[in-house]
C-alpha cells in the first residue's frame, strides 16, 4: 500500500488530517463559489419565471377589476351605440363569432388537406417548401395580412365586408391548422396505416378514415387553437371588415368585431364606451383562455 | 426517441408504395393538372360501392390532386401577399426613390414620406424587448426544464403559455392603463435623476415623462415575446438526450454548470433560434405597441422618446389613407419593408432551429 | 482509514498502481455496503431486500435478465435516481461511513467520488480536451500545465492518447464509438473518484473496441472499486472478481466469479448462465 506513496501525499494527507479527514465534506474557495453560483442561478431564473407569472397575473386582475362592472344583460343585448345612448357589444360578439366561424369553416378544411399532404404526399423540394412557407405564415406579421386582404378583396369590390375579415382571419387559422394536422398524422403509427393497406384500402381512405380519425384529437386542438387565435386578432380587421356601430350580420357589409371594437373604445374620451373596452377584452381574453387552458388540460397537449 | 420524427418520414414512403403499385402508371397522369382529376373524375367517383379501385373511380388520384393543390395554394399565398405588398409599395417607391429608406421624413401636408423613422422604432422596440426577454425567457426555460418539480413545472409551464395565448390587443390595453402610468409616475423621474446629468447616459432619459415611448414598447413586447422564447427553449432544453445529462451530473455538475456546460453548447443553435424568432414575432406586433409607442414619427435617442413602428404606423395611419394615394402606397412599401425584416429573421429561425431538429433525429 | 490512504493515492496523479495493492485487497473492507435496499418507480417496487458488499478494488459484476433491476441498483449508488421525481430508495447504502441514499447528502460530492460510464458513449459537445477539463475544474482549480498533464495522464491510461494527442482541441463527437466510450472513461476517472459504476459499457461498441475497454477494466481495477452491469456473460467471466445475479429485483447469489460460473447454489442461477432463460 505504501509503495506508492510520495512526498506529495504526505503532505497532503498531513493537511487532510488537520483540516477535516471527512472526504464528504467539500471546502474551499471552488466549492463554495460552485454552490453560490448554482444557488444564484436557482434564485434568478425562479425570478425570470415568477416575473412572468406576475404579468400574467398583472394582466387577468386588472382585466377582472375593470372589466366586471360593466357585465350586465345590456352589454349582450345591447349594439354599440353613442356615448351616454346605452350601448352594448351584442352587434361586437356575434360579428366575432360570425367572422371566427367563417374564417374556421376556409381555413381549416384546407389547412388540413395541406398538413395531409405534408405528411402523406409531399416529397422533395416542393413539400418542405411549403412547409417553409406554411411556418412563415404562422408568424407572419398579422397587420400585412390585413393589408393584402385590403388590397384583394376590399379594393376591387369597392366597400369594407365581413367576407373580407374572415378571409383574413383564415390566413391566420391556416398555417396553426397545417402545423398540427401535419405533427398529429406524423404520430400515427406506421402500423395502423400498414393495416389498412394489407386490408385492401386506397391510400386516400386509409388516410381519411383511418389516420385523420386516429388523429382526431389532435386535429380538433390545433382547429380550437386556431379559433383562439383568430378570435383576439385585431390588426387584420381594421382594414378589412372595418367595424360597425350597428347590428349586422351580413358578410357582404362592414362587420364589427369584439378586438375592433375594444381598439376603437379604449383611447376614446367616453367612460361608457372605456368600460365597455374593458368588458369586451375581459370576455374575449376569457374565452381564448378558456379554449387554451381546455385543449391544454383537456388533450394533454402543448400548443402549436 | 427519435420515432416521432421518422414516422412522418417513413410513412409516405410506405404508403404512396403500396398505392403505386395499382394505380395508373404516374408518367403522363403526374403532368395532368389537379383541377382536371377534380373535374374528370368527381361524376364518376360517386361510385363508393366498389371494394377498391377498379376502372371508374380513382379515388386516390382525385386525392392527390386535392391535397397537392391545397398545397400549391399556401405556397401561392405568400407568392400573392410578396407580390400585392410590394405592387402596392410601387408608388411609393417611384415617389421618391431609395431617398424612401433613408429618409426620416413623415408629412401628409406635403406629401413627403420616409420609412427611417417607423423602421427605427421597429427595430429600436424590438431589440430592447429582446433584450429584456431573452434573459427571461432562459431563466423561465432553465426552471421549468431543470428545476421545477414535475407537477409545478406543469401548472407553471401553462400559466406561461397562457401568457402567450392573451390576444395583442390586451397587452396594448394592459400597457396603456398599468405600465405608462408606472412608467410616467416612477421609472422617468427616477432615471432622469439618477442619469439625467450622467454624460452620454443622460440623452437616453431625456423627454417629458408622458410613459409612452419607446421603452414601454420595449416592455409590452418583452411580456409578450417571453413566453414564445419560454416555450421553444422549453422543447429544446428537454430534448437533449438523458444520458448525456446524466453523465454530466455523474460528475458532480450541479445543475447550473450541466446546463452552461453541456445542455447549451448542444442546443447553442437552436436557443439563437428560438431568440431570432422572438424578434420576427416583436418586429411584426401592432397592437400592443400601437397602444403605449407614442405615436411620433421621428427618431429621438431618449428611452422615454415617443415614436412609431412600421406596424403601428401602419394601424394608425391607414384610416386616413384615400385608396389610390401616395400615403397609402408609403405604408405598403413600409409594409413590404417589415415584410422582408420578418420573413428574414422567420427564416434565419427555422434554419437554426431545424438544424437542430435534424440533429435530435440523427441521434 | 484504508479508503482515505487509497484515495490520497489516486490524487497524487502519478496513476499506474502497483501490483501489491490487489495482494493486500484481501483483508480490506468493502468499498460499498448495501444493507436490505428496497427501490420504487412510483409504486413499482423495483429492488427488493438488497444486501451485497462491493469489495474495495475489485470487479464486482452485475448479471440477469433486463428488468431484473441490476441497473437500477447502479442508479442508486451515485443517487442518479435524485433526477427523477417519483423514485425513491429505501435501506442502507453505506459508503465511507455514510449512508448515502439518507436526505442531506451532498450528491455532487458524492458523484465526484463514485462516477459513471454509461451504455452509449456521452461525449459533451465540446473539444476532447474540454471533456476531460470539465469535471476536474469541477472539483479542483488545477493550473494550465497540471490540467495539461492529467489530461494526457487519463488518456494514456484509457490508450486514447496516441490517437488524439494531435487533435485535443477536435470536437469530441467526431470521435468513433470505441474511442468517445474511452473517452468517457477517461472523463470519469480524471476526477479521481474511488469506484467506478459501468452501466453496459460495451453494448453499443463493436467487438474489438468492448475487447479494448475489458483490457482496460484489468488496469483500473488496480486502483477503483468497479461495478458493471453486463448483458454478456462472457463479460463478466472475464473481468470481474465477483458476480451478483440478480432475477425481478432479487439478489438471488453473489460469489466468487469462479464459483458463480462452475458451482452456482441456486438453480435459477444456474438456468440463467447456461442459457435456459433470459
Amino acid at each position: 500500500m505504501s509503495g506508492h506513496q510520495n512526498g506529495r501525499q504526505s503532505v497532503r494527507q498531513n493537511g487532510a488530517v488537520q483540516a477535516a479527514p471527512d472526504r464528504w465534506k467539500p471546502h474551499g474557495a471552488l466549492a463554495m463559489r460552485r454552490r453560490f453560483m448554482d444557488r444564484l442561478a436557482t434564485g434568478l431564473s425562479l425570478t425570470a419565471t415568477c416575473v412572468a407569472l406576475l404579468a400574467l397575473c398583472s394582466i387577468l386582475l386588472t382585466l377582472l377589476v375593470r372589466g366586471v362592472a360593466g357585465l350586465s344583460l345590456v352589454t349582450f343585448i345591447h349594439s354599440t351605440a353613442s356615448p351616454g345612448m346605452n350601448g352594448g357589444l351584442a352587434n361586437a360578439i356575434v360579428g366575432s363569432l360570425i367572422q371566427t366561424a367563417v374564417a374556421i369553416l376556409i381555413g381549416a378544411p384546407l389547412g388540413m388537406m395541406c398538413g395531409i399532404y405534408l405528411s402523406d404526399y409531399g416529397r422533395g423540394w416542393m413539400a418542405s417548401t411549403t412547409r417553409f412557407v406554411s411556418d412563415m405564415l404562422l408568424s407572419a406579421p398579422s397587420i400585412l395580412i390585413g393589408l393584402f386582404i385590403y388590397q384583394l378583396i376590399v379594393v376591387p369590390t369597392g366597400h369594407f365586408s365581413g367576407f373580407a375579415g374572415s378571409v383574413a382571419l383564415a390566413i391566420l387559422a391556416l398555417p396553426i391548422v397545417v402545423r398540427t394536422t401535419e405533427d398529429m398524422l406524423g404520430l400515427v403509427p406506421v402500423a395502423l396505416r400498414e393495416a389498412g393497406i394489407g386490408l385492401g384500402a386506397s391510400k386516400w381512405r386509409v388516410i381519411v378514415f383511418i389516420c385523420l380519425r386516429a388523429a382526431r384529437t389532435g386535429v380538433m386542438t390545433g382547429i380550437l387553437l386556431a379559433v383562439a387565435r383568430v378570435a383576439g386578432e385585431t390588426a387584420p380587421l381594421l382594414f378589412t371588415s372595418l367595424g360597425n356601430m350597428d347590428w349586422s350580420v351580413s358578410l357582404a357589409q362592414p362587420m364589427a368585431s369584439l378586438p375592433v371594437t375594444i381598439y376603437q373604445y379604449a383611447g376614446s374620451a367616453y367612460d361608457d364606451w372605456v368600460q365597455l373596452a374593458w368588458t369586451g377584452a375581459l370576455l374575449v381574453t376569457l374565452g381564448v383562455l378558456a379554449i387554451n387552458i381546455l385543449v391544454r388540460v383537456g388533450f394533454g397537449r402543448k400548443g402549436a | 426517441m427519435d420515432g416521432t420524427s421518422h414516422a412522418s418520414g417513413e410513412a409516405p414512403g410506405a404508403g404512396s408504395g403500396g398505392s403505386g403499385g395499382h394505380v395508373v402508371p404516374d408518367g403522363a397522369a403526374g403532368v395532368m393538372a389537379a383541377e382536371v382529376m377534380v373535374a374528370g373524375n368527381g361524376l364518376a367517383g360517386e361510385d363508393f360501392t366498389g371494394p377498391g379501385p377498379a376502372r371508374g373511380f380513382d379515388g386516390d388520384r382525385l386525392f392527390r390532386g386535392l391535397v397537392t393543390a391545397s398545397g400549391i395554394a399556401v405556397l401561392a399565398l405568400l407568392g400573392g401577399i410578396i407580390l400585392v405588398m410590394v405592387a402596392g409599395g410601387m408608388k411609393a417607391f417611384s415617389t421618391f426613390g431609395p431617398a424612401f429608406l433613408v429618409s426620416s421624413v413623415w408629412n401628409p401636408v406635403t406629401q413627403h414620406y420616409g420609412a427611417l423613422a417607423p423602421v427605427f422604432g421597429t427595430i429600436v422596440t424590438s431589440t430592447l424587448g429582446l433584450l429584456m426577454a431573452v434573459p427571461l425567457a432562459f431563466g423561465a426555460a432553465f426552471w421549468l426544464t431543470q428545476m421545477a418539480p414535475a407537477r409545478l413545472s406543469a401548472v407553471v409551464g401553462m400559466a406561461v403559455q397562457l401568457l402567450a395565448a392573451v390576444p395583442s390587443i390586451i397587452f396594448g390595453m394592459w400597457g396603456f392603463f398599468v405600465i405608462v402610468p408606472l412608467m410616467a409616475r416612477y421609472v422617468q423621474p427616477f432615471a432622469r435623476h439618477w442619469f439625467g446629468h450622467v454624460p452620454g447616459l443622460g440623452a437616453l432619459v431625456q423627454g417629458a415623462p408622458f410613459g409612452t415611448g419607446l421603452l414601454t414598447g420595449g416592455i409590452i413586447l418583452t411580456v409578450m415575446v417571453t413566453p414564445f422564447i419560454t416555450a421553444v427553449m422549453c422543447d429544446v432544453f428537454t430534448s437533449i438526450p438523458a444520458v448525456l445529462k446524466e453523465s454530466a451530473f455523474g460528475l458532480g455538475a450541479t445543475r447550473w454548470e450541466v446546463m452552461r456546460n453541456v445542455i447549451l453548447p448542444w442546443s447553442s443553435k437552436a436557443v439563437v433560434g428560438s431568440v431570432v424568432l422572438g424578434m420576427g414575432r416583436a418586429m411584426g406586433e401592432t397592437m400592443a405597441v400601437t397602444f403605449v409607442i407614442g405615436n411620433a414619427n421621428k427618431i429621438g435617442w431618449s428611452l422615454f422618446a415617443p415614436g412609431n413602428t412600421i406596424a403601428s404606423l401602419i394601424a394608425l395611419e391607414f384610416p386616413e389613407s384615400p385608396a389610390g394615394s401616395v400615403k397609402l402606397s408609403s405604408l405598403m412599401a413600409l409594409g413590404t419593408i417589415l415584410m422582408a425584416l420578418s420573413f428574414l429573421a422567420l427564416a434565419a429561425s427555422r434554419i437554426l432551429l431545424g438544424f437542430a431538429e435534424r440533429r435530435e433525429g440523427r441521434q | 482509514m484504508s479508503g482515505t490512504v487509497v484515495t490520497e493515492r489516486a490524487v497524487s496523479g502519478n496513476g499506474v498502481a502497483g501490483n501489491g495493492a490487489s495482494g493486500n485487497g484481501v483483508a480490506e473492507k468493502p468499498a460499498i455496503s448495501v444493507r436490505n435496499l428496497d427501490f420504487f418507480y412510483g409504486d413499482h417496487k423495483a429492488l427488493r431486500g438488497i444486501s451485497m458488499e462491493f469489495s474495495t478494488r475489485k470487479v464486482t459484476g452485475m448479471i440477469g435478465p433486463s428488468g431484473c433491476g441490476k441497473s437500477t441498483l447502479l442508479r442508486v449508488l451515485n443517487r442518479m435516481y435524485d433526477l427523477y421525481p417519483g423514485q425513491r430508495a429505501t435501506g442502507e447504502v453505506i459508503f465511507d461511513g455514510r449512508n448515502i441514499i439518507a436526505p442531506g447528502m451532498d450528491v455532487n460530492r458524492l458523484r465526484a467520488r463514485v462516477g459513471m460510464v454509461f451504455q452509449k458513449p456521452t461525449p459533451f459537445p465540446m473539444s476532447i480536451y474540454d471533456n476531460i477539463a470539465f469535471g476536474v475544474k469541477l472539483h479542483e482549480t488545477p493550473s494550465r500545465s497540471e490540467m495539461d498533464g492529467r489530461v494526457e495522464d487519463v488518456l494514456r491510461r484509457v490508450a486514447l492518447w496516441g490517437e488524439v494527442k494531435d487533435r485535443l482541441k477536435a470536437s469530441a463527437t467526431a470521435l468513433s464509438g470505441g474511442q468517445q466510450q474511452r473517452l468517457c472513461i477517461a472523463r470519469t476517472i480524471a476526477t479521481r473518484p474511488e469506484v467506478v459504476l459501468l452501466d453496459e459499457p460495451t453494448s453499443a461498441l463493436d467487438p474489438v473496441s468492448t475487447a479494448r475497454i475489458e483490457e482496460l477494466l484489468d488496469e483500473l481495477k488496480k486502483e477503483f472499486t468497479i461495478a458493471i452491469v453486463t448483458h454478456n456473460m462472457q463479460q463478466a467471466a472475464r473481468c470481474a472478481d465477483q458476480v451478483a445475479f440478480f432475477y425481478l429485483g432479487e439478489l438471488v447469489e453473489m460469489d466468487s466469479t469462479d464459483r458463480i460460473f462452475t458451482a452456482p447454489r441456486e438453480t435459477r442461477t444456474q438456468d440463467y448462465i447456461t442459457g435456459r432463460f433470459g
